[in-house]
């Protein structure tokens, strides 16, 4: 059984963490004293690339890259800390504010010194309304004690920390519809280019980085690069020749929810598999596992065929999957697959902040088919039509059998990809909520496809047994690319 | 949206609290346009709801178009333009709630308050007659660990259960 490591949680338990004298008790604020005594700005930024750490909001990007976007001579600089966890399926960010705040705000001293900014803006979910209150006085609390002000700790560094709630918005967790909102505006994403690194809040470069990126920092910068890189796997690039490393280093707080036993956040190394994780969180609640969602409600759904991928960056993506924000829902043998997607669905097209056209009508469309099928009413093409094949002399021809075609399912195909095509990943839409919306929608049908004829066929929907509801990997096109990397170590 | 066309019942300003805390807030921007959530965040909370007059107050205040407000309000479903409850009950039904049985808590909390559920466009429909409480569904609450949960007001309240729900609607009733 793969071990917890808390490291970003570790004293998330300890009573009163959340004032600053229990949390200088457990070394709070020497990382950022170290990083000010012994390193020079550019130090960090090296540390930072050279951890292989990557964004933990859910695109997974490479933070000390993103760092390297930023230009120096352009002032002011912000840092926008992406405190908007919305993800259906995740909800390790609440705990940090609530629980552990002075954690944040010390990641953020270290970004600040880092990249030379002066003034961060937290922008935290409208209904958080305690995580809020108790990050408000710990930043009350780092002032009075000289950590955030004028003058840091006689450094001459100036760091003001602001919060900034929401007001309900989903998109607004997307990084340019965070700025817009920030702006005073409706959270509707911008184009990119110009990346918010070059042009961002106000028009001058910002970092926008998640809570759980910038916790990782002050253990970077305590313990070490060679203490950080040693977990997790990292694998080899084989696009490149000589390949060349491709780090999912470091924890990730996993968070769990749905059906097993113990839901909860677990943080542990990245790279175990999902079977694993599941062990870890108690077990499932019910016989078989029918799907698990890896990342938040955006992710392609996995089948049970799947559960032995890791859950880390790399091999989430060659399992046409992502990571995203680390929010995995499990769902058993008793579920049924089309009234999961209907739920989701509803859930985007209350979201869809109605910017581009596609997804606008799109993702209402998707729903009204999802809501169709569900209601027994899904279309089914009325003419039967010749199944081409292998006929009896052998030839290709006629087979003189039929075959139904569901339209709706053909439709339904046809919408989402038109959003954001799921098998070229191009969108049609400025952000990547095209993507998020077309990826759950194809996948479940398609991986789950005979539910979903069950439920057009039947008129009612039908709770296949996982067997059945599961189409097979060698038939399934979406898996068709999948292998399992190979570690960097191991070449 | 010209003030002839907005029916202006009652003219709203700040207290002499928020209106120190807005001063603060504005002070945290390099533009007034960037207070604009917290402020009507602000305001909500002394009105109740956002009304045209809070709206064109709160257009002055940061020296923006009225239209501009009316925009931001529209956009987030946390601003509501009609009155709502002494309680707003928030009921999770994304994924993750849906699979630990919300819709028996909402069942429940409907037959339990006599309501409907409020939509976006229609608070009223999710009022109860007494004022007392208003019911809507809303999107994932992050708290999926302890589902199904809601939210009343700014509490969360976890692993709920009809029993539980009891409880809660008692203390909150006495």
């Amino acid at each position: 059984m793969v071990e917890e490591r808390r490291i970003l949680y570790e004293h998330l338990d300890v009573p009163d963490i959340n004032t600053f004298d229990v949390f200088r008790q457990y070394d709070g604020y020497t990382r950022f004293e170290k990083a000010i005594a012994e390193y020079q700005p550019e130090d960090i930024a090296k540390m930072v690339m050279d951890s292989g750490l990557k964004g933990r909001g859910g695109a997974g990007f490479s933070t000390g890259l993103k760092w390297s976007f930023v230009p120096r001579d352009i002032k002011p600089c912000y840092l926008c800390c992406n405190a908007d966890e919305s993800e259906p399926g995740t909800f390790s960010n609440r705990y940090v504010l609530e629980k552990n705040p002075h954690l944040l705000i010390e990641g953020i001293l270290i970004c600040c010194y880092a990249m030379g900014i002066e003034t961060t803006y937290v922008y935290i979910r409208g209904e958080f309304t305690l995580g809020k209150k108790m990050l408000d006085a710990a930043i009350k609390e780092a002032y009075d004690k000289g950590y955030l002000g004028k003058d840091v700790r006689g450094t001459g560094l100036n760091i003001d920390i602001y919060t900034h709630p929401g007001a309900g918005a989903y998109i607004c967790g997307e990084e340019t519809g965070l700025i817009e909102s920030l702006e005073g505006k409706r959270g509707q994403p911008r184009n990119k280019p110009p990346f918010p690194a070059v042009e961002g809040v106000f028009s001058k470069p910002t970092v926008v980085q998640n809570v759980e990126t910038l916790c990782n920092l002050p253990f970077i910068v305590g313990n070490g690069v060679e203490w950080y890189t040693k977990m997790g796997p990292t694998y080899a690039d084989t696009r490149n020749d000589p390949p060349t490393p491709d780090p999912n280093t470091g924890t990730k707080l996993y968070c769990i929810s749905g059906d097993v036993n113990e839901p909860g956040v677990y943080e542990l190394d990245l790279g175990l598999t999902c079977s694993e994780l599941i062990e870890v969180a108690g077990g499932l609640r019910g016989e078989e596992v029918k799907a698990v969602i890896p990342g938040g409600s955006s992710a392609p759904i996995l089948t049970h065929y799947e559960l032995d991928t890791r859950l880390d960056f790399t091999s989430l993506t060659l399992a046409k999957s992502m990571l995203g924000s680390g929010g995995i829902i499990v769902m058993n043998e008793t579920r049924n697959i089309v009234d999961c997607l209907l739920n989701i669905m509803k859930f985007y097209a209350h979201e869809s902040c109605g910017q581009c056209t596609p997804c606008r009508w799109g993702t209402p469309w998707v729903r009204d088919i999802v809501q169709r099928i569900a209601d027994g009413n899904g279309r089914k093409d009325t003419i039967t039509r010749p199944k081409f094949g292998v006929t009896e002399s052998g030839r290709w021809g006629d087979t003189g059998e039929t075959e139904e075609i569901y339209e709706d399912l053909d439709l339904l195909e046809s919408v989402a990809n038109n959003i954001a095509n799921v098998d070229t990943m191009t969108w049609n839409t400025i952000c990547v909520f095209g993507i998020a919306v077309s990826w759950p929608a194809v996948s479940y049908m398609r991986k789950f496809r005979p539910e979903f004829e069950a439920a057009i066929r039947e008129g009612k929907l039908v709770t296949l047994p996982v067997a059945e509801a599961t189409v097979p990997p060698e038939e399934n096109y979406a898996y068709q690319q999948r292998f399992i990397p190979k570690e960097f170590a191991d070449l | 949206m010209s003030d002839e066309l907005i029916q202006i019942e009652t003219p709203f300003v700040f207290n002499e609290e928020n209106q120190r805390e807005f001063d603060e807030l504005i002070g945290r921007y390099p533009i007034k346009e960037a207070a604009m959530l917290p402020t009507l965040h602000l305001a909500q909370r002394q009105a109740g709801y956002i009304t045209p007059a809070v709206m064109k107050y709160v257009a002055e205040q940061l020296e923006v178009t009225l239209m501009k407000v009316k925009d931001v309000v529209t956009f987030y479903p946390m601003f509501f333009e009609e009155p709502v409850g002494e309680y707003v009950i928030r009921v999770c039904h994304t994924l993750p709630c849906a699979l630990r049985d919300c819709k028996e808590v909402l069942d429940y909390l409907k037959a339990k308050l006599d309501t409907d559920i409020a939509s976006e466009t229609n608070l009223a429909k999710g009022t109860t007659a007494d004022g007392k409480f208003t019911l809507m569904k809303v999107e994932c609450l992050a708290s999926c660990d302890v589902a199904p949960v809601i939210m009343i007001n700014d509490d969360l309240y976890k692993n709920l259960t009809p029993e539980k729900v009891d409880e809660i609607l008692s203390t909150l009733s006495s």
